[in-house]
Formats: structure tokens, C-alpha cells, sequence
């Protein structure tokens, strides 16, 4: 077909070059015209061909792509699964990947540049909550970007307390909360970490309004800076994850740094999932006692909060969809074959591959759940 | 011994060729020691956890230590906690004492490396208890204590204070980050600019082109005088190095060390406090204060010392908490997650044999940089006997690739070490001080988080005061070297009034 196309174009480039030799010949009324209107076929026809090959470019990935990310960490959870999903992409298609860790913003912006395909982004959950609590930096993604394809979920987000804290579990804070008692939860503002914090004011709000006032945020940087609160006393629950602070809930109750567990945001099936080599000392047994249903966190009275932090491709709004349609298929591929999904399980991740549509609507319903409760929350405080 | 049976030529060959590699990096301006491990950081995936933490570690070692050569030989810091060296091992160099400078340099590096890692091995759960004693209000003090070496780094007391609050100032331009626990709003950022200023300026454009572009733009301003076309300066000119030098330094050395370690094992503090605090307590207590930044050859063991010294220091909050205690050691954890092994309190307990072989490939990795640093030196050196007209034309290009690539590709960083250039070179014409500035613009974001958040968590000023004897003690330091500044600096104007 292309071959056709190609072969037309070109008679009409040689009739075009031929014509422009004859013009001084050309030199009747009806000849001119006929001229005119040949010249302008010739014409369309050149432009055609000089563009067909543009064309046919932009309809799969170039030779060498970036692959940016919103985090400007090479050693977190996005680049290690953003390297090991660039990875089997480039073996798959015959192409150069590189990531960049860039951060969220400056990832957004390198996206928003390039509309050819050579910059694709990945990233997670926040790329939307960040837009949701009004960030700097973060627009919204489904309106400015196209979201692709979901590629791994990260199960460990997680909430914990001090040993010798007197909450022993998630309906504890609650009660608590409707008791009058304020109750401090470490977070990093603004998104992943932020969300099941909302969550928790929705439970409360649901359980006894007005509680949720008692829920407060004390608002730290880095992994390292909730712990630290917690050690201070200046926060009774700290947002963790079962990766960074499992080894804590294995301490003497006396040390000092020892922490219990009190909820996991994961859905209980994802948990069944999580390979056990990163749940250090803790079985899955244990852990999905954490989780809902057995841990329950009301989204709204009939059904419990539950939380995924997903990876995720996104795409220049302008972006040729046919590069979509690629990738689409190179990661169908990639996951029938299984190789990725063993990498990701060794990094704690669980294999969650749906194609650019599915993947799309998946997370235009979760932001929505989650738009629900921020704005509940926003609303009623 | 078990984990010797975890020792083998591969190994080895890892933590040398890592050590060699990371020297590479940490010599080219722009270039880091945390860029080289995330470069390698993917490979250890197929070497597994020793060796690969044996190329990480090496890269780690390697890359501190080599951000002198550029610092001295250039007066670019290679790496920013490469800065203090510059202050006394450029001048050093210019004075035809290169070599000296790289060798005092080098044993320092050594010391400061096998010090912390002694520190590491035989007290990171001590000293990690220790270090969670440190809160947002103590850290805030520590920042505080680093930040008065700009007053004893000023020529004119008043115009360096100045230009070190202009360095904080300009250092906040941007958002304030919610990764940092900030409100993810910006600030001071003028309307119309805030596409590209709304992360600020990065550290490392700034560092190299307030100190190499705008030196280069200084020497084009002077032109190259008739018969010096080739470089001016000789290796060999000036004394050569002995290691009488460090005759009456062991106090300085095992300070500076321990002040390194210090800072390391602190989460977030950063590893340019380390040797900026290093070198400012060297200046405070030496009987030749007046020759620091001239230099002399006692401000250069502290830095060098002091920065080494970060890396066993960095490696006790993670291997003791599951926490890194700086950037680099940030990327680490990513090796153990990638080999499915969780860092934290119970890692030295559980995986004693990878512990072992952590402080093997340390050591090793801290003899193997003495000794190819040490020995291969002379030739490093030969980069000042490079004529001008060609070396500096190289070196702007290392500069732009460097500011290219240390964000992974942003090309306001290059815009950013054009305009640092050109403002570093103006400042000079304006009498604003250099160090005071650059050190302000390190120090600056730390000091306002951690300013913040104590009074978010404590809601009142006297908590600086009250909140443990660790504040106290950091109050008496803080204020001794402030009176110890200023005394030095009233005596240098009176000798230097008396003639």
C-alpha cells in the first residue's frame, strides 16, 4: 500500500519537474491553465511524498526514546519500575530507552514539549491526587496528558503507631477521634501519602460527624522525617510502608523505635499477591489482617477505603495514538511472555498490565472515588 | 569468616574498577559521586548484592574523593562537598604547589574515609540510637553552626554576611517543596518566570559556574600576556610535598574526621555541611587562622578529611534505620530493593556476612583510591601546564555537559550556569564575597525547613533553647565561633593597621 502511494507520488513529481521544464512553451491561455491546474496536483502531490515519510515516522516509537519520570529519585520505587518496564519495551521493540528521573514537574513539562513520541513519562497515583490537592506543577492528567497503560502496583503503603502507642487499631484512632481526642498522623502533603489520611477523616466523618476535626495532619518530607516524628512524640500515626518499616515492627516493645502496624491501604487481593520475600518477618496472613476487610476504613459506610499506588505510562495529548496502539501491543507481548512480571515480584511489585483503554478508564473511576473523598473532606472542614 | 568465602577476584575487581570509575566522575565538574552510582546502580541487578554493592560502594569512595582534583587544580569543586577545598587548594595550586596540594589532599581523603568507616564497623547501632536523638530543632542548630564559617570566611565581615544572606535568599527561590513536608506553593519567584524557576535554581550549575565560568570570564577579561601562551603555572615550582606536613595535624585530621562522620550519620543535613563545618572549626582553632583561603595547607586537611569522613558516616543511619543519610546512599537502598533485601534496624543482625563485606569493600575501595590517587597524581597535575587558550575552552564544555546532565537533561540548568557565571564574575567588581554566598546558597534550604518545621512542631522560638542538651551544647559551639570570628578578624585588621 505504501509502496502504491510512494510510486504515485512520484510519477506526479516527475510530470511536475517535466512541466516546469516545458513552461516556456506553455504560453496559450488553456495551456497556462491547464498548467496551473497540473502544477498544483504536481505540487500536493510532492508535498505528499515529501511528508509520507514524516508521517509514517510518527506512527511508532523513534529509534531513541525518553522516558521520563515524576520522581527525581533513581533508587525509589517509580525509577526501579520505570528501568525494569523501559528495559523489556527496548528489547521488545529493537529501540534505545533511556530514563530520566526528572521529577514531576519538569517531567510534565519535558511531556507537554514533544508530541512526536520521543518522550513518553511514567508514573503513579500522584500525577492526579497531586492535581487534586491543588500542587504547584501538577495539572490535571487526564485533561492535559493521555494516560496509558497501568504496568505494577507498589501493595506497601501503609500506617503505622509506636509500640507503646495506646491505639492498637484503626477502629481505636477512630474512636478516639469521636472521643474529642486529637489524634497526629504524619504525612508528605499533597498526594499518595495525603490520601488515606483524607480516608481516615472520611471514616470519621462517616462515623461520628465532626470527628474528623480531631484527625490532624502534621505534614514531614521524607520517609526518614516521619519516623522522626514519631520518636519525638510529635505524631501518634505516621504514614509508612511495609518495605521501609516492617524491620521496626520486629523491635523490643521497649526500644524506642519500635512500631506496630494498624492499616494497609492495599486491596486484600493485591496483598495475596505481594511476594513474600518483602514482607521480611511478617506473613500475609498477618498482613491481611491489616487490610481491608479485616482492618475497615468506611469509604462511605457500606464499603471500605482501599488504596493502590499504580504505575502508569502517560502520553502527550497530541501524540500520533498509533504510538499508543505500539506500546500497547509491545507490553502484551512483553507480559505474555512472564520474564517482567518474576523482575517486578522480586522488587516487591505486582504485575498490573492493562492496555492504554482499560488502563484509562480504571483510573479515571479510581480518581473519581478519591475526588469524592477529598472534597467530602474539603467540604466538611 | 564466613562472608571471606563472599570475597572473590570479581569482587575485587569491582571495588577497584568502581573506585577508578567514581575518581573519573568525581573529577569532572558537574560530574557526582551519586550520578556514578545511579548510572551503575541498574547493573547490580545481574551481579547480585555483594558485588554489586562492591561496584557501588567503590563508585561511592571514589567519586567523594575525587571531586578534589578539580578543586584544587581548577578551583571548580568537583562535587559540592568538594567546596572548602577549593579555598585553600586552588590558591595552593596557583602557587605552583599542585601536586602538594593533591597528595596533602589525598591522605587526608584517607584518613577521613578509614576514621568513619572505623566508626561504622564498630559503633553504627550506637551511633544511629545517637543520631535519632537529632530533631528538626538540633538539626536546624547544626545548619546554624555551619552557616557561621561564613563570617570567618570574609575578608570584609560585613559585605560576607551580606553576600551569604543573598546566597540563602536566592537559594529559596522557587516552590516550596511538598517533598520536603512544604506546601507545594512558590515563592519568590517573579511573575512571568515561573515556568522555569519554579524548582529553583539547582546547586550544582551554580557551584561550578559561580567557580569555573566566571574564572574563565576573569582570565578572558585579562587576556593571555605575551609568552605565557603556554600554562603559567609549573608543577614543580613551588615546595614539594612531604609528609612532615602533617606534623601537629593529628588533631585536626580526627576532627574534621569526626566531624564528617558526625554529619553523615544525620539524616537530610547534607554532605557539604560536613566538610564547610570541618573546615571552619580547622580555621577557628589554628595559630595560622590569617592564612586560611591563602593557601594553607590545614584548611585543605579539613575539608578533605571532613568530606571523607561522610562516607562511612552516610552509610550508619541506613544500614542501622533503613534510612540514607545522603543522596548517594539513597541510591543503595535501590541495590538491596532490587535484590529483594530490606535495610533497617534488624539488617546488620540478619545479613551479617553482607555487612562484612560492606566494610571489606570499604576498605578496600578507601586503600585502592590512596593508592591510584596517590600515586597516579603527577599526572592529574600535568593539567595545569595545559595552555590556557585550550584548556579553558574544555572546560566550558565539561561545565554545560555537566549542568546538562546532572538533572537527567534540563536545559535551564545550563541557562542557570550561564547567568551564575556572569554573576560570579560581577560579584567580584561589586565587593560581594564568593564563599560567604555559595555557602549561604547550600546551607540556605536546609536551614528554612528545618526552621520551619521546628516551629510547625513546637509552635514557639524558645524551643531552640529548651528542647534538649544537645541544643545547648550546639548554642555554646554556635556562639564560640562566632566570638572566635570576630576576634580573629579585629586582630588581622590591627596587624594589618600596624603594618
Amino acid at each position: 500500500m505504501r509502496f502504491h502511494r510512494n510510486c504515485e507520488s512520484r510519477f506526479a513529481l516527475e510530470e511536475a519537474q517535466q512541466i516546469v521544464i516545458q513552461w516556456p512553451r506553455a504560453a496559450k491561455r488553456e495551456d497556462l491553465m491547464k498548467l496551473t491546474r497540473r502544477t498544483l496536483l504536481a505540487a500536493a502531490s510532492s508535498a505528499a511524498l515529501l511528508i509520507q515519510p514524516v508521517a509514517s515516522a510518527a506512527q511508532e516509537l523513534p529509534r531513541n526514546v525518553r522516558l521520563v519520570i515524576g520522581s527525581t529519585s533513581t533508587g525509589g520505587d517509580t525509577y526501579q519500575n520505570s528501568a525494569i518496564v523501559a528495559e523489556a519495551l527496548a528489547e521488545q521493540l529493537g529501540i534505545n530507552i533511556k530514563v530520566d528521573a526528572v521529577g514531576a514537574t519538569e517531567a510534565f513539562k519535558a511531556l507537554g514539549r514533544d508530541s512526536r513520541g520521543n518522550t513518553l513519562m511514567i508514573f503513579h497515583d500522584q500525577s492526579y491526587l497531586g492535581n487534586l490537592y491543588g500542587v504547584t506543577g501538577y495539572a490535571d492528567p487526564f485533561e492535559g496528558y493521555t494516560v496509558g497503560q497501568t504496568v505494577a502496583i507498589n501493595p506497601g503503603n501503609a500506617y503505622l503507631v509506636g509500640c507503646d502507642s495506646p491505639y492498637q487499631s484503626m477502629d481505636d484512632i477512630l474512636t478516639a477521634a469521636a472521643n474529642g481526642d486529637r489524634v497526629r498522623v504524619a504525612i508528605q502533603p499533597g498526594g499518595v501519602s495525603e490520601i488515606g489520611f483524607s480516608a481516615m477523616k472520611n471514616a470519621a466523618s462517616v462515623r461520628a460527624p465532626g470527628s474528623e476535626e480531631n484527625i490532624v495532619a502534621v505534614n514531614t518530607g521524607s520517609q526518614s522525617d516521619k519516623n522522626q516524628a514519631m520518636w519525638d512524640d510529635l505524631a501518634d500515626v505516621i504514614n509508612g510502608s511495609i518495605q521501609a518499616n516492617e524491620q521496626f515492627t520486629q523491635l523490643p516493645a521497649d526500644d524506642q523505635k519500635c512500631m506496630r502496624f494498624v492499616w494497609i491501604t492495599a486491596r486484600p487481593a493485591t496483598l495475596e499477591q505481594a511476594p513474600a520475600a518483602g514482607m521480611g518477618n511478617t506473613t500475609r496472613d498477618q498482613m491481611l489482617q491489616y487490610a481491608s476487610p479485616a482492618t475497615s476504613v468506611t469509604l462511605d459506610g457500606t464499603q471500605d477505603f482501599t488504596f493502590d499506588k499504580e504505575f502508569f505510562f502517560l502520553y502527550n495529548k497530541d501524540m500520533d495514538p498509533a504510538i499508543i496502539d505500539q506500546v500497547d501491543a509491545a507490553l502484551t507481548a512483553i507480559y505474555d511472555k512472564g520474564a517482567i512480571q518474576d523482575r517486578q515480584k522480586a522488587s516487591f511489585f505486582i504485575p498490573n498490565f492493562l492496555p492504554a483503554d482499560e488502563a484509562r478508564q480504571h483510573l479515571t473511576d479510581k480518581r473519581e472515588t478519591y475526588a469524592k473523598v477529598i472534597e467530602q473532606i474539603s467540604g466538611g472542614s | 569468616m564466613e562472608f571471606l568465602s563472599i570475597i572473590s577476584p570479581l569482587f575485587l575487581f569491582l571495588v577497584v574498577g568502581g573506585t577508578f570509575v567514581g575518581i573519573i566522575f568525581g573529577a569532572i565538574p558537574g560530574m557526582t559521586a551519586t550520578m556514578a552510582v545511579a548510572v551503575c546502580l541498574p547493573l547490580t541487578y545481574s551481579l547480585g548484592l555483594e558485588n554489586g554493592l562492591a561496584l557501588l560502594l567503590g563508585l561511592y569512595v571514589g567519586g567523594i574523593s575525587g571531586g578534589l582534583v578539580p578543586a584544587i587544580l581548577l578551583g571548580i569543586p568537583g562535587t559540592p562537598s568538594s567546596i572548602t577545598t577549593t579555598f585553600d587548594g586552588y590558591p595552593m595550586a596557583q602557587k605552583g604547589e599542585g601536586e602538594k596540594a593533591l597528595r596533602i589532599g589525598i591522605c587526608a581523603s584517607f584518613v577521613g574515609g578509614i576514621v568513619s568507616l572505623l566508626a561504622l564497623y564498630l559503633a553504627a547501632p550506637s551511633l544511629a540510637e545517637f543520631a535519632i536523638e537529632f530533631s528538626y530543632v538540633e538539626k536546624f542548630l547544626i545548619i546554624l553552626f555551619a552557616l557561621t564559617v561564613m563570617a570567618a570566611l570574609s575578608t570584609d565581615l560585613l559585605m560576607g554576611i551580606f553576600s551569604g544572606f543573598l546566597g540563602i535568599f536566592i537559594s529559596l527561590i522557587g516552590v516550596y517543596d511538598i517533598s520536603d513536608g512544604g506546601n507545594g506553593k512558590l515563592r519568590l519567584v517573579p511573575p512571568g518566570t515561573e515556568y522555569w524557576l519554579d524548582s529553583g535554581f539547582s546547586l550544582l550549575p551554580v557551584l561550578i559556574g559561580v567557580f569555573g565560568l566566571a574564572a574563565i570570564l576573569d582570565q578572558a577579561e585579562l587576556g593571555v600576556p605575551k609568552g605565557q601562551s603556554r600554562g603559567d603555572v609549573k608543577i614543580g615550582k613551588g615546595s614539594s610535598f612531604s609528609f612532615s606536613v602533617f606534623k601537629g595535624q593529628t588533631v585536626n585530621l580526627l576532627r574534621s574526621s569526626g566531624i564528617g562522620t558526625f554529619v553523615g550519620i544525620l539524616p537530610g543535613v547534607g554532605g557539604s555541611a560536613a566538610s564547610i563545618l570541618a573546615y571552619s572549626q580547622a580555621k577557628t582553632f589554628s595559630k595560622k587562622s590569617a592564612n586560611f583561603g591563602k593557601g594553607e595547607p590545614t584548611g585543605l586537611m579539613a575539608s578533605e578529611s571532613g568530606n571523607n569522613g561522610l562516607t562511612g558516616g552516610a552509610l550508619v543511619p541506613l544500614l542501622s534505620l533503613g534510612i540514607p543519610g545522603d543522596s548517594t546512599t539513597a541510591l543503595l537502598i535501590g541495590a538491596f530493593t532490587l535484590q529483594g533485601i530490606q535495610v533497617g534496624p534488624l539488617f546488620i543482625g540478619n545479613n551479617p556476612d553482607t555487612w562484612n563485606a560492606m566494610i571489606f569493600a570499604m576498605l578496600v575501595a578507601n586503600i585502592a583510591m590512596f593508592a591510584m590517587m596517590y600515586f597516579a597524581i603527577r599526572y592529574f597535575a600535568l593539567v595545569v601546564t595545559i595552555p590556557k587558550h585550550v584548556l579553558f575552552p574544555i572546560i566550558l564544555m565539561m561545565c554545560v555537559i555537566g549542568a546538562y546532565t546532572i538533572n537527567y537533561g534540563i536545559m535551564f540548568d545550563v541557562w542557570t550556569l550561564l547567568i551564575f557565571g556572569l554573576f560570579g564574575w560581577l560579584a567580584v567588581k561589586l565587593r560581594l564575597e564568593i564563599a560567604p554566598f555559595i555557602i549561604g546558597f547550600i546551607l540556605g534550604p536546609s536551614a528554612e525547613i528545618y526552621f520551619v518545621k521546628s516551629l510547625e512542631s513546637f509552635g514557639t522560638l524558645s524551643i531552640f533553647f529548651t528542647k534538649s542538651w544537645i541544643a545547648m551544647l550546639l548554642w555554646v559551639l554556635i556562639i564560640g565561633s562566632l566570638t572566635a570570628s570576630i576576634y580573629l578578624s579585629r586582630r588581622q585588621a590591627k596587624i594589618a593597621a600596624t603594618g
